[in-house]
């Protein structure tokens, strides 16, 4: 059965079967992609997948359900699976959305060339990488990981209001990791990034750039421990700032789980430190025009000039709030509603990266953090591994590994000395520039 | 799927040369109740299908994977998947596919089908939870209780004959609990799980169980920052055994060796930790949160003794790195559903108990750590760097265990730091775990006895 008609097969079923409310969403995928080693390919996949969930009401009470058979006994069966759940749980207050004007704009998130991207080329830039990386420096053991693909993918919502709405998306990535070699010591350098233009990815720029992270690293090793200046890379500092996003959801709030509870209009963060959640970037992968239930997006100021300007909610979080829902609902066919940025955005400052690396006699300039288990961001805990250059005068003295950094993230936004000009050019969600803390404990 | 189509798809993939034709044919039901905030926030489940086609070339793997199970759909599949491959069919004729059915042995008794129990009869247990956590203390401010079930249904065919069939029942049950005090919250988490139906649920001690990690998530609240630096450490017996499975389980599996990103890479029969390491991968035993039937190939599932004395002894493979790597095949391929083509992955994963008491190695400690439970982490499988949290920890001072501390963290290389395991306790205990790899997230279990580890650097301020 086709996703339309699975989906007006569900909503009528689940009227049928006694639901007051509902709201469904489907989500169709495909996705084609390889990865090399030594000059072959070594996998290849190409891949289809699709699904359908539910979740309706009944006095109040919702139920889950989902389905990737789109036969009508397994829809049946899906709404009243959906219907027994809404037995077991304790009411919810919301209001399911009625239809309303969602902005006709062209997000850019879907590219028609992309689509025309044959795997055989995907393959040759992969062999051209590996082929450059090789011959870059001869200190490149080999490359375990030389891979690129594409995927595109469409999510539909409907409700028991009318609300219907639909969008797609599609990308190309590539990636390479190399490993390098010096006296018994290894160290591995990525670099990979997505688009939906064929012709932005540069083979040699990329291979570069990942020897260049590899051999930069060779020699390496630990500092003593101590309090340190420190220097977050823009490589890494959308993976801390957005390990933290979920203090700033009204339902982590609600349920004692944030420590910005009571604190909006306070200043949490150095002045220059603000977070915007913008959806309607162009081509950016969070944007989107309508959130995971229905809601028209919307640009919010999170943090402005270092003071807690909002909370992010969804149908449920708002209500409870006593709120409009500000249309930042994520869901999945086969998960709950929860909450999420869009995109995530720590503006720009004015300084140049040496400006940053050469503001304090000795800094410890971070590149690379290794795991996220040591940070929570119900407790803003950060307990990381960390690797990068241990730096003086603004200088690179020698490659640094084998530390970690301490500190908690409603300490370091605290502490923000100066806010680099520069983001990296990865295509991501969440934009954060280079970030010179005051200190940092290492330990090494 | 039928045997007409299955025979249809393997022939079409035999005449397109490839040496080797998988169909992994899954229905997985996923049920779970979650209790949150004193109320029952949601129940949910749904169903998962799909097949996955998988046709080899030498050691080349071309996979695809699709929710439709039209005949017609597959076999285009199989054809864009062959055209993938690069590799001609020669239009020869073959010699028709004759498939065999069987069902695979159940070692693993499952008495209650979750199915069957409906998911109404967690209740009451999630609530018990919930209140054990909360008169722990009035620090306790959260919990979140999740009782998980998942249901497998898979058919594994070959194009060497087999059509197997196995069915795979796993419980979970989470516990979440936060503390909070001053503005400071604190979690913590126990998360126990069997290859078992609801009677794990029946039969677990879920007070202790939450009682365990209010405790822990209250410790913390008061604790003190460690002085980060290099010391003795010695690690808690059970979820500990996350480190073994983070820095030495990776780099032991083929999918890391055939790629020459293992420190381990050639080093077979060498002494690669200290002679008191015997570690251990067993899917065989009973019931076990990693343990299994048949892997995802359909090879029935083995004790693979890693380590033997300091010694490597074996790798976990899957078909395509054995044959790579000339190395026996040790039923460790294993996938997360329809979606990943299988890789050789980690079971039931432990360092073997040795004969130190744990009173011997905290009174051998004049300065260190003792990390009681491990949060997760991570591992760089080219490198051996890793890294773990530590959720429960303590300052050991002259032998003596003496205060909690917050914000520890471990990280290291991990053929570094094997061999400077130099006591093994007689405390064996195994933890469940969730594990994630490039064939997607793997129920795995953890485990060692109490360790001492000579020299690592702990993190902390």
């Amino acid at each position: 059965m086709e996703t339309s008609k699975a989906l007006d097969y569900i909503c009528s079923e689940a009227k049928k079967q006694g639901a007051d409310s509902f709201d469904v969403i489907a989500g169709e995928s495909e996705s084609s992609g390889l990865d090399l080693y030594e000059g072959k390919v070594k996998n290849s996949e190409i891949s289809s997948s699709r699904g359908i969930g539910i979740r309706l009401f009944v006095d109040n009470r919702p139920g889950f359900a989902f389905t990737e058979k789109y036969s009508t006994e397994a829809l049946s069966q899906t709404v009243s699976d959906a219907i027994a759940h809404a037995k077991l749980t304790d009411p919810v207050e919301l209001d399911m959305p009625e239809p309303a004007d969602i902005e006709e704009k062209d997000l850019k998130l879907w590219n028609q060339s992309a689509e025309s991207v044959e795997l055989s080329q995907l393959k040759d830039l992969c062999l051209e990488m590996e082929s450059l990386a090789q011959q870059k420096d001869k200190r490149v053991e080999n490359i375990p990981y030389l891979g690129a693909g594409k995927s595109s993918g469409r999510t539909e919502i409907r409700n028991s209001n009318g609300v219907s709405c639909s969008a797609r998306g599609n990308s190309l990535y590539a990636g390479i990791g190399v490993l390098a070699h010096q006296n018994g010591h290894k160290k591995m350098g990525y670099y990979s990034n997505s688009s939906r233009d064929f012709n932005f990815f540069k083979s040699d720029y990329m291979a570069n750039l990942a020897v260049e992270r590899a051999v930069e690293m060779l020699g390496a090793k630990s500092i003593p421990s101590g309090k340190y200046p420190v220097v977050l890379s823009k490589r890494i500092t959308p993976q801390l700032i957005g390990m933290y996003r979920a203090p700033f959801y009204g339902e982590a709030v609600q349920k004692g789980q944030s420590r910005l509870k009571g604190k909006i209009g306070e200043s949490i963060a150095v002045k220059d430190f603000s977070i915007l959640c913008d959806p309607h970037v162009e081509g950016f992968p969070g944007s989107r025009l309508f959130d995971g239930e229905g809601i028209p997006s919307q640009k919010i100021s999170v943090v402005e000039n270092g003071v807690l300007n909002a909370f992010l909610y969804n149908l449920e979080s708002a209500k409870k709030e006593g709120v409009a829902p500000s249309g930042h609902a994520v869901r999945s066919y086969s998960g709950d509603v929860g909450t999420g940025f869009s995109n995530l955005f720590v503006p720009k400052g004015k300084h140049s990266l040496s400006e940053l690396l050469s503001a304090h006699p000795k800094c410890l300039y971070v590149t690379q953090l290794e795991g996220g288990s040591g940070c929570s961001p119900i407790s803003g805990e950060i307990s990381i591994g960390a690797q990068g250059f241990w730096v003086e005068n603004g200088q690179k003295v020698h490659p640094v590994e084998g530390v970690t950094i301490s500190s908690n993230y409603f300490d370091l936004i605290q502490n923000i000395e100066m806010f680099g000009n520069e983001y990296s050019d990865i295509l991501s969600s969440t934009k954060v520039p280079d970030m010179l803390i005051k200190f940092m404990y290492v330990a090494g | 799927m039928n045997k007409s189509t299955a025979e249809k798809i393997i022939s079409l993939g035999k005449e397109k040369m490839a040496d080797f034709v998988e169909i992994f044919e899954e229905e997985t039901r996923n049920a779970s109740v979650v209790y949150k905030d004193k109320k029952v926030e949601s129940a949910t489940a749904g169903t998962d299908y799909g097949i996955g086609i998988r046709l080899i070339y030498g050691t080349n793997v071309v996979y695809g994977f699709t929710s439709n199970e039209e005949e017609e759909h597959l076999l285009q599949l199989v054809r864009n998947l062959s055209q993938l491959s690069g590799v001609q069919a020669s239009g020869q004729n073959l010699d028709p596919i004759s498939l065999q059915f069987q069902e695979a042995s159940n070692s693993h008794k499952i008495s209650l089908n979750p199915r069957e129990v409906g998911q109404d009869k967690k209740l009451p247990f999630l609530k018990m939870a919930d209140k054990a956590a909360r008169e722990y203390s009035s620090k306790v401010h959260q919990v979140a209780i999740t009782a998980a079930d998942i249901s497998s249904h898979v058919n594994i065919i070959n194009s060497e004959g087999l059509f197997l069939s196995d069915n795979r029942i796993r419980t979970r049950f989470s516990i979440n609990v936060s503390a909070a005090q001053n503005g400071d919250i604190f979690v913590a988490r126990e998360a126990p799980g069997a290859m078992m139906g609801f009677e794990f649920v029946e039969n677990l001690d879920i007070e202790q169980y939450a009682r365990q990690a209010a405790g822990r998530a209250v410790l913390m609240l008061d604790a003190k920052y460690i002085e980060g630096k290099k010391m003795p450490v010695v690690m808690g017996n059970g979820f500990g055994g996350v480190i073994f499975h983070e820095a030495c389980g990776h780099p032991l599996e083929t999918e890391s060796i055939r790629r020459k990103a293992s420190p381990f890479a050639g080093k077979m029969g060498e002494q690669i930790a200290h002679n008191k390491v015997t570690a251990v991968d067993d899917g065989t035993i009973p019931n076990k949160w990693g343990s299994l039937n048949v892997d995802d190939e359909g090879n029935p599932t083995q004790k693979t003794v890693l380590i033997e004395k300091g010694i490597l002894k074996n790798y976990m493979s899957d078909r395509v790195g054995a044959k790579e790597l000339g190395v026996p095949i040790t039923g460790s391929s294993r996938r997360e559903s329809y979606k990943y083509a299988p890789v050789s992955r980690m079971r039931n994963t432990y360092i073997d108990k040795g004969e130190d008491k744990f009173e011997d190695m905290i009174g051998s400690v004049e300065s260190g750590l003792y990390a009681k439970k491990m949060g997760g982490g991570s591992v760089n499988p080219a490198t051996g760097e890793f890294n773990f949290a530590v959720e429960e920890g303590y300052i050991i001072k002259n032998g003596k265990v003496v205060e909690p501390v917050r914000g520890a963290a471990l990280i290291g290389k991990g053929h570094e730091i094997l061999p400077q395991i130099s006591m093994v306790g007689d405390d064996l205990e195994l933890a469940a775990g969730m594990c994630g790899a490039s064939s997607g997230m793997v129920p795995t279990t953890v485990g060692q006895p109490s360790l001492k580890v000579d020299n690592i650097l702990v993190g902390g301020r």
